[in-house]
């Protein structure tokens, strides 16, 4: 009986509030109040944001523009006078669980804040006719216009100091725009058939953060899964079944008490279910690994590893010996990449996103290869002599250096993505394991082949030169393209970590030197002491290159916007073409792509004259978004080169080795129909 | 992996645990309820004809929007007349907003002029879940073969204000006069909106 007389009184109420028809400047609903929080006085020629607070019982809740499982968004309908009103802004939502279902909304009082924009009018006149639901779990829809009428004069907009600091609360509240934050978020569809997005940082990772889907239908409101890891943090929604996939989503982040509004994000398919290719595409695809890896070796990383290895082995007159020699290197390379594509796969089937040299986004890594090669130089300069050879500097054919030569060939191809190879590594995302698996084995088989040919050919071995004296000065030649590839490894930990991290690696290899230096021909106090040095310089180093922050952006020349889904898809609709250039700081023959043919003036000019937006989309460091970009285009290397000739929908992927010729033929394209 | 997925659910189906979903173009999933008058209700049983669901709660705002403006009474009326089983689906719990004992629903339905096939009280949820219903109204639209053709709220505009009916597309009509006509159903989902189910 109770119960009936409270709902008869919700009915009279819901009654009243569809009477409530006269403007005022606060209105009463049940359950619900709401009022400006507004100047006194506008400035002329003003702008100022204004608010329209809703204050709801204790326990009741309005809703986000998104209201989730159930509910309903207020509805604004703005008429102003002698005023520019713009688009409602909606401060950052809380998830308020009601029974099995969610929604986003407010317990508690919001404001909906507004931009208002003042002329020289003598007073401002606006009517916003309301639509609202306040819901505890029962619902009370409300309708109603709110008016407000204030003088415009003076240059100074005159705020009662506590309705200012209110609406500072919620202009707290009110989500900025998520490409200016260091936060990037990357979209992928689970094989399982939820949805992950990733949340990356390019400054610190936030103790925590949430997310909330823009988009209504798509993404299931429910508290997602939220797993922090040493990269970022994965959130794993659920999708709806019913509803229709769009083209991208949009997503609120909110970390550490502020929001970020993300838009246009793709889906990437990274991990999405993959498909076996035909016989005769894989025969193609894997044709081209074969050609790729070859071409490795006369790539800048490889070849130096490679000649002194070959210059070794013709000391070696026993062809037995020099077989085996052969074979072990093929297996240190095929190993390695079997290793690699081990890891790939099994890093996509967790649904992280990587690519090709993903090892070399890890700043421990390329300072790992650093000391290496340093080391290297020294030795082939003949500072000091290895005990345990990696490499054979003394002549003698040690069995595990020729493994580990294979396996430090591998490692330092990586930033030599070379022609054929882009395809092949690009098909490796979407294809089933042992697909890939064996792509990744037949590149291994081209980069070990040529050395495996002249070890096991004696017409080969033969055509080489007699051993002599003339080695040793070939040796120590070869010294200086690795202090080269240290200078530019440098370079790239430099942009990973900025000056820090340098500074670390630098000082690392000092101590280095100094230790060899004094661990040489000494008592062996010394030789402990030169270790203990040695070692500590390395392992706290090391340490800072991990913790060092990349203070550095890479620096943009300003032709060139750094890549941006949101400013594609804009320039794409206004039918301005775009040219994306995806490349890495460790990627060779990227910088060189960009030295000798993007940033040319002939270059600027064609790309003037077309009309023609540069994107740079660095993927020095690990970046998902980007990852999903490259992904989409069917590759997870760079380089890639991609032209969008703001015609149609097709993309072009341009050679991974440019010309000048190339960036020409762009504007004929332009101007096909 | 759709067939684990199914798998999946079947299996966590006796853990209460199933937060199924009724998908266009899947079957749409089995229920046996009560009516109102106490006759036992199924899917199955209607085989051969066109089935459409719809969620109730008499107090909540966005039902009375459609029923006060005589939209859905008007609906039940067309279709019924066609041939097509309309029941109308009330799965408030005991004790929760719009649970009413089978003899006050079949008052509050004569009151509404409701002209549905049957009222089913599903109180434990159970049918509610299986579709996965989420708010008053939540309409859904079941082909002869027993096949999903439309999941989602009854049309495109989710005020209270029942002044915006005439103006709005009505996705559950166009679902049924392009299905009885064998012709390509355009919208088979949208979102629901309205109050939420009162589960427990």
């Amino acid at each position: 009986m109770r119960k009936m007389l409270r709902l008869v009184s919700v009915f009279a109420l819901v009654f009243m509030t569809f009477q409530v028809s006269f403007a005022s400047e606060t209105l009463k609903g049940p359950h619900i109040q709401i009022d400006w929080l507004a100047p006194q006085i506008f400035a002329e020629n003003s702008e100022t944001v204004i608010g329209i607070r809703f204050r709801p019982d204790p326990h009741w809740h309005v809703y986000w523009k998104n209201p989730g499982d159930s509910g309903s968004a207020p509805k604004f309908q703005i008429k102003s006078k002698n005023a520019e009103v713009g688009e409602i802004l909606w401060p950052y939502p809380a998830r308020l669980p009601i029974a099995h279902l969610t929604n986003f909304g407010y317990e508690g009082d919001v404001a909906y804040l507004l931009k208002v924009k003042t002329g020289m009018a003598a007073s401002l006149k606006m009517e916003v006719n309301l639509e609202w639901l306040v819901c505890q779990e029962e619902c009370v829809p409300g309708f109603g216009v709110l008016s407000l009428s204030r003088d415009i004069k003076g240059t100074e907009t005159v705020f009662a100091k506590e309705i200012q600091s209110k609406l500072n609360s919620f202009e707290n509240k009110i989500p900025s725009a998520g490409l200016d934050s260091p936060y990037r978020l990357a979209v992928s569809e689970l094989p399982e058939g939820g949805l992950k997005v990733f949340v990356s940082s390019k400054a610190n990772l936030p103790s925590e953060v949430d997310l909330f889907p823009v988009d209504p239908e798509y993404v299931q409101p429910a508290q997602p899964k939220i797993t922090k890891t040493d990269s970022g943090f994965e959130v794993a929604f659920q999708k709806s079944a019913t509803a229709q996939k769009p083209a991208s989503l949009g997503f609120l982040l909110v970390a550490d008490k502020k929001a970020y509004k993300f838009s246009g994000l793709q889906i990437g398919a990274l991990t999405a279910t993959t498909e076996p290719v035909s016989f005769a595409v894989l025969a193609v695809i894997l044709g081209s690994a074969l050609l790729g890896g070859m071409l490795l070796n006369l790539m800048p990383c490889v070849f130096p590893v490679i000649s002194i290895k070959a210059v070794s082995l013709l000391k070696n007159e026993n062809a037995q010996e020099r077989r085996k020699d052969g074979w072990l290197y093929a297996a240190g390379v095929l190993t390695t990449f079997a290793g690699l594509g081990a890891g790939f796969l099994i890093l996509r089937s967790l649904g992280a996103s990587v690519g090709w040299g993903f090892q070399l986004q890890s700043p421990l890594v390329v300072f790992g290869l650093i000391v290496l090669f340093w080391m290297m130089a020294l030795n082939f300069l003949g500072v000091f002599e290895f005990g345990t050879a990696i490499m054979n500097s003394t002549g003698r054919i040690r069995w595990q250096g020729s493994f580990a030569t294979g396996v430090l060939s591998v490692f330092i191809a990586a930033p030599c993505t070379g022609p054929f190879m882009g395809t092949a590594l690009g098909a490796t995302a979407t294809m089933p394991g042992w697909q890939a698996m064996l792509v990744f084995i037949f590149l291994g088989m081209g980069l070990a082949l040529p050395y495996l040919a002249l070890t096991l050919s004696q017409k080969l071995a033969q055509k080489m030169p007699k051993p002599g004296a003339w080695m040793e000065t070939v040796k120590q030649f070869f010294a200086f393209p690795l202090f080269a590839t240290v200078l530019w490894l440098l370079w790239v930990l430099g942009l990973q970590t900025g000056s820090q991290g340098w500074l670390a690696t630098g000082a690392a290899l000092l101590i280095l030197s100094f230790a060899l230096w004094l661990g040489h021909g000494r008592k062996s106090l010394w030789k402990v002491i030169a270790w203990i040095l040695a070692i500590s310089a390395l392992t706290y180093s090391g340490k800072q290159v991990q913790t060092a922050e990349a203070s550095a952006e890479v620096s943009s020349n300003s032709a060139w916007t750094s890549y941006d889904e949101n400013k594609l898809q804009s320039a794409l609709q206004s039918g301005q073409p775009v040219f994306i250039d995806f490349t890495a700081a460790w990627c060779i023959t990227c910088q060189v792509n960009k030295k000798a043919v993007l940033e040319t003036a002939t270059a600027d000019e064609i790309f003037k004259k077309g009309n023609i937006l540069r994107m740079r989309a660095d993927w020095t460091k690990q970046d998902p978004a980007i990852t999903a970009a490259l992904s989409k285009l069917g590759r997870n290397s760079v380089p890639v080169y991609a032209f969008y000739s703001g015609k149609d929908a097709k993309t072009r992927l341009l050679p991974q080795i440019l010309t000048i010729d190339m960036i020409h033929d762009l504007i004929p394209l332009k101007e096909e129909k | 992996m759709k067939k684990l997925i199914t798998l999946a659910i079947l299996a966590l189906m006796p853990m209460g645990l199933a937060h199924a979903e009724a998908i266009p173009g899947k079957p749409a999933p089995a229920f046996e309820v009560k009516d109102a008058n106490g006759k036992t209700r199924t899917l199955s049983e209607n085989k051969g004809k066109w089935v459409v669901l719809e969620w109730f709660n008499k107090d909540c705002p966005y039902v009375k929007k459609h029923y006060d403006s005589n939209n859905m009474q008007g609906l039940q009326k067309n279709y019924t007349g066609k041939g097509v089983i309309w029941y109308t689906v009330v799965s408030s719990a005991k004790g929760k907003q719009g649970h009413q004992s089978p003899a006050d629903t079949l008052k509050t339905a004569t009151e509404k002029k409701a002209a549905a096939s049957a009222i089913l009280l599903d109180e434990s949820g159970v049918m509610g879940k299986a579709y996965g219903a989420k708010t008053t109204p939540h309409m859904y639209v079941i082909d002869p073969s027993g096949n999903v053709v439309y999941a989602g709220g009854i049309d495109n505009n989710d005020s209270s204000d029942p002044k915006v009916i005439p103006a709005s597309t009505n996705y559950v009509s166009a679902a049924l006069d392009a299905g009885m006509a064998n012709k390509k159903i355009e919208v088979s989902s949208a979102r629901p909106y309205g109050c939420s189910v009162k589960y427990q």
